[in-house]
């Protein structure tokens, strides 16, 4: 009865992608903010000492960032359209602040890979900090706006908010799509592909809450420092670590991305693997059999026994045997029986409870591969 | 033999194939993945001038001294610092550029440690990365074992001479005097070497070989029907892993095909020992066998298609092989059953796994985001199933027993529905279907019904908020004990990765920045488990945890940072010793609490700057028993205090002392090893071992020299 009732299942993204596809707004308003400039509604002139005028430009990847924009104004009526510029001098304009005496020094971004003009993919091959950054003056049709969006190169006068450029992580108020868009627009393949409807994609995690961008060493990118970026968020993890029995990630031996396909994964815990166990054997190839005889749990999914981060029953176990076993076995004879404290030393000693317990005896508990192991002895 | 389930099962998948060649077949001639610049932008004038751009090499490197004042397996277990005594601090890196964008990076890692680490990488960016990476990474499970055994380590394990058998442990006279320590550690040695090649603007391919010798000790036992022995058994494994793939990326079309293969072997096959008990029809020697030799390969295909700015589609597919074809060991080594024989010289084992995804996300317009997601993981055990011949622990013929091949097929389905209320307030909800097929065991099928909620407020940078609510029902198709399966189970248990349940679960998470300098994050969730037909096995299970921190940038110069924790994980189960209905009821109660301080300030600006981290945990795990009377077991804890200062101290513009003191306390005991002695217990010959507790110190004295 439920494969048949599940066999209408495979219909559901077909519906989905029929709706998208009728209904793609995105694209509508993309077209409507080209009309509008296209109409020769365009912006009021800006400084004229950092703005080439004749750039004036209606923004290049509108239609890739109205899906950020739709969201941020998502309640207003209509947004005048944004006339975005690029500075007349390029880096140039921006160095001339943010050097290393800067309440935002950058030149660390020469010492990591987007600072490669070499590389034809990077953003120094490219519009340098304005690739990322956005054209560096922006201007609307209205004043208001303009003060709100103006020209971050501009000149501000003395105790003047200067107007920000698109920056990005927690210190961002810019639509956390908005940031993402300018990575995406480079990074989309290989471990990338999986990112759009990902956890961390739904849950409108920036690229930029967890990547720092201007430092020699991205923390997030060094094994020994990952886990604390990922402690931002993943509170509980951390605490798990800590306790007695663990996987080595507080010691700086495996880090978070070692397991977890961080950028989205098509399995339930964004796993590098297609499958939980596939994931373990990576580290526990011993573990993967197939055996002859095998402990069926073990061959299905490692976390029915054990924890993945940190336990405090022995070899990230979930509970300790003899009651672990238990919950599964209750044959007649001794799997059944209650093991009591009259089984600790000073009483009648039990080795069904102590040391071992149930791998006093049946120590392979991931299967066997002996002609005579069916009781996991051999 | 194929079940009738699994194939009816398996005959769905053909739903993927429509939707996969459609997503598949759409190719996309789009620009090249890299930024392009507008026309009507004039760079005459973009001259880079302040444009620091990074050529030739610079180098540091890191000489010290460190001493641990104790020797502790339980401290050393990840560190590679087990051992009291002096140590060496040698750490470096060196890094070299040129503006055509060749680049060496070299990087070395606590090189006088087990833990070291050699990572080296070269090529030309935007062409070509080769990389070399040697890691090693230690586990010193327990330096408190003992044993009467020689040979630990080894797959032949023998008494020495003059060991007394006896019929319990009380008199093997010879116990005592022959126990000697045996270190239960393991140690991994892993050399990657690999290659990225930029084919062109679309085209990637990538290419890695690992090698790992993983070699040491690991707790183990022998049995001879209900007289056992620990055993520290051979750990000599190698594993090689291989690594290669093609990508094709464009504008909107992403995909990748690669190939992963694992090549396990282990050096000792067997581990055979002598009876240290009175032998019992004639079983002088035990003989087990150890995890086979065996492979896994994998074809995968990944991709996704950017159907407009708007709505993006994903998907999988991997097929997979593991086998193992390792030469059966003998039914016995005990002589008196060299008659017996095997149905084949080895198990031919093979499993087929096929797995398989499609994911689709849209923005239907401002508010309304849908994703949906079709899984299919199946793992089909093509193993043959043959009848043995078997004696039971070396002694007794036992009933021929047939293999059970165990095969899987999950499959789930997951709708998810976004709505944004208003800029700052998003509502989500969704259905996730999930049912998993099984062979050879009591429930053919389960399904689950989870259906969730989650609201997301989310106030510019400064607040976040999630709540989210979930409520699963799981289904078994009925419960049917295996008639193969000898002694029969109690027809009431109910395994709990099969049974009914009913799955409540909530989570707030609060995170709060209402300056840039500040962060404040506050977690809180809770799951409840409820086997709702379960009379013997897992009844219910609840699984609590509290968390804060907050880190605040006091100035430039200083830095706080906080975290407290509180994690509660019951459970209950009931069993039956009449093979009826339950007669006994247990309890675990497992409590874990953490506090976290640390701070970090520059005493004097880019001179001196100092720092420490505090940590505290305490676990307990508490197990009450209740067969009409009610008892309650001691209480297993563990206590760590963790403190660790530091000091940077700027010598000259290149060169850095640095100084740091770690000191580690931990307590804990575990009424499963303490006061029990190899002898304690009539019938196992244990380690002896007791619960780790250690009081530790280390301070390291270093250098840091940059040029």
């Amino acid at each position: 009865m439920k494969i048949q009732n599940v066999g209408i299942l495979p219909v559901i993204p077909l519906l989905l992608y029929c709706i998208a596809a009728l209904a793609d707004p995105v694209e509508k308003s993309a077209t409507a903010a080209e009309n509008a400039t296209a109409t020769g509604e365009t912006a009021p002139a800006m400084s004229a000492e950092t703005v080439q005028p004749q750039a004036a430009k209606p923004q290049a990847a509108s239609a890739d960032s109205d899906q950020p924009a739709a969201a941020d104004n998502a309640m207003s009526v209509t947004r005048p359209p944004v006339i975005e510029e690029y500075s007349k001098k390029g880096a140039d304009t921006c160095l001339k602040c943010h050097d290393e005496d800067s309440e935002y020094p950058v030149l660390d971004i020469f010492k990591t890979k987007h600072g490669v003009k070499a590389d034809p993919r990077t953003p120094f091959a490219s519009l340098q900090c304005e690739t990322c950054h956005g054209p560096g003056v922006k201007a609307t049709i209205f004043m208001e706006e303009a003060k709100k969006a103006g020209s971050h190169v501009g000149k501000v006068r003395p105790g003047e908010k200067r107007p920000p450029i698109l920056n990005f992580g927690v210190k961002s108020d810019e639509p956390v799509a908005e940031q993402n868009r300018m990575c995406l627009g480079c990074h989309k393949g290989g471990q990338h592909i999986y990112w759009q409807g990902s956890v961390h994609d739904n849950g409108e995690i920036a690229c930029a809450n967890c990547h720092t961008i201007h430092a020699v060493q991205d923390p997030v990118l060094d094994r020994a420092t990952q886990a604390d970026v990922c402690y931002r968020c993943h509170q509980q993890q951390r605490a798990e670590f800590f306790k007695p029995s663990n996987h080595p990630v507080r010691f700086g031996q495996l880090k978070c991305s070692d397991c977890h396909a961080v950028h989205g994964s098509n399995t339930a815990s964004l796993l590098v693997k297609p499958t939980l166990n596939q994931t373990c054997y990576t580290c526990h190839a011993e573990k993967r059999g197939p055996f002859l005889w095998e402990h069926a749990p073990a061959s299905e999914d490692c976390m029915l026994c054990h924890t993945a981060h940190g336990s405090i029953h022995p070899a990230l176990l979930k509970k300790r045997p003899p009651l672990l076993c238990q919950q599964c076995h209750s044959q007649a004879g001794h799997p059944s029986v209650a093991r009591t404290t009259a089984g600790l030393p000073g009483g009648n000693p039990s080795g069904f409870l102590l040391a071992g317990s149930c791998t006093n005896c049946h120590s392979q508990v991931h299967g066997s591969n002996h002609p005579s192991g069916v009781k996991m002895m051999r | 033999m194929k079940h009738k389930i699994l194939k009816l099962a398996r005959s769905n998948t053909i739903f993927l194939l429509p939707i996969w060649i459609s997503s598949t077949m759409v190719l996309a001639a789009e620009n090249e993945n890299m930024v392009v610049i507008p026309d009507n932008v004039d760079l005459s004038n973009w001259v880079c001038e302040y444009c620091t751009f990074e050529e030739g090499m610079t180098s540091e490197i890191e000489l010290g001294l460190g001493s641990v004042s104790d020797s502790s397996f339980k401290f050393g277990e990840y560190n590679g610092l087990y051992d009291d005594g002096a140590f060496g601090i040698v750490n470096g890196s060196s890094r070299y550029r040129d503006l055509d964008g060749g680049f060496v990076d070299l990087k070395v890692r606590d090189l006088a440690l087990d833990t070291r680490e050699v990572d080296v990488k070269a090529g030309r960016q935007g062409s070509y990365k080769l990389f070399l990476n040697y890691d090693e990474i230690p586990h010193y499970i327990s330096d408190g074992a003992g044993t009467p055994y020689a040979g630990n380590g080894s797959s032949v394990q023998m008494l020495q001479p003059g060991w007394v058998n006896a019929g319990t442990t009380a008199g093997m006279t010879s116990l005592t005097s022959t126990l000697h320590p045996v270190p239960l550690y393991t140690q991994r040695k892993r050399l990657s070497v690999g290659a990225d090649v930029n084919l062109s603007s679309r085209w990637d391919t990538a290419f890695d070989v690992r090698h790992e010798v993983r070699d040491g000790t690991k707790r183990s036992a022998g049995a001879f029907f209900f007289n056992t022995a620990q055993l520290a058994e051979s750990v000599d494994y190698v594993t090689d892993e291989l690594n290669a793939s093609v990508s094709y990326n464009t504008k909107n079309w992403q995909s990748s095909f690669s190939y992963y293969g694992s090549f396990f072997t282990n050096h000792d096959q067997s581990l055979t020992w002598q009876n240290a008990y009175t032998p019992v029809a004639g079983a002088t020697t035990g003989q087990k066998a150890l995890a086979p030799d065996n492979e896994f390969h994998q074809l995968m295909f990944a991709t996704a298609y950017q159907l407009s700015q708007a709505t993006n589609i994903n998907g999988d597919i991997a097929i997979g092989r593991m086998q193992q074809n390792q030469d059966f060991l003998a039914i016995s080594v005990n002589p008196a059953f060299n008659s017996l024989t095997l149905p084949e010289n080895s198990a031919d084992a093979k499993v087929d796994t096929i797995n398989a995804n499609l994911k689709l996300d849209t923005m239907v317009n401002e508010k309304l985001r849908l994703n949906a997601a079709l899984g299919y993981d199946e793992r089909d055990n093509q193993t043959p199933s043959m009848t043995f011949n078997w004696v039971t622990t070396d002694t007794f013929l036992a009933t021929p027993r047939q293999n059970l091949p165990y095969s899987f097929i999950t499959r789930t389905a997951k709708l998810g529905v976004d709505y944004r209320i208003i800029r700052s307030l998003k509502l989500s909800g969704g259905y996730d279907y999930q049912d998993i097929y099984r062979t050879n065991q009591e429930v053919e099928n389960t399904t689950e019904d989870t259906y969730w909620g989650k609201l997301t407020f989310r106030h510019g940078s400064t607040t976040d908020v999630t709540f989210k609510l979930a409520h699963a029902v799981r289904d078994a198709s009925g419960y049917n004990p295996v008639a193969t399966v000898t002694p029969a189970e109690n027809p009431l248990m109910r395994k709990y990765n099969m049974a009914d349940r009913d799955r409540d679960s909530g989570s707030i998470h609060v995170g709060f920045n209402p300056a840039e300098y500040i962060t404040v994050g506050l977690d809180a969730e809770q799951s409840y488990d409820d086997y709702t037909n379960s009379l013997i096995g897992l009844t219910a299970s609840r699984n609590v945890a509290y968390n804060a921190d907050i880190s605040v940038m006091l100035s430039t110069a200083s830095s706080v940072y906080a975290f407290v924790g509180r994690q509660e994980i019951k459970s209950d189960q009931s069993g039956s010793q009449t093979y009826s209905t339950p007669d006994w009821f247990a309890k675990n109660d497992d409590t874990i609490d953490s506090i976290g301080l640390g701070v970090k300030h520059q005493l004097i600006e880019n001179k001196l700057g100092i720092g420490a981290d505090y940590t505290w945990t305490r676990s307990s795990s508490e197990v009450t028993m209740n067969t009409g009377v009610q008892d309650s077991f001691p209480d297993m804890n563990t206590e760590l205090k963790s403190l660790k200062l530091y000091g940077d101290y700027r010598l000259q513009e290149n060169l850095t002392l640095r100084a740091a003191y770690w000191y580690e306390r931990y307590d804990s005991s575990n009424w499963m090893l303490d006061n029990v002695n190899p002898d304690t217990i009539p019938n196992v010959i244990s380690f002896g071992e007791t619960s780790p507790d250690y009081n530790v110190s280390v301070l390291m004295l270093s250098a840091n020299y940059r040029f």
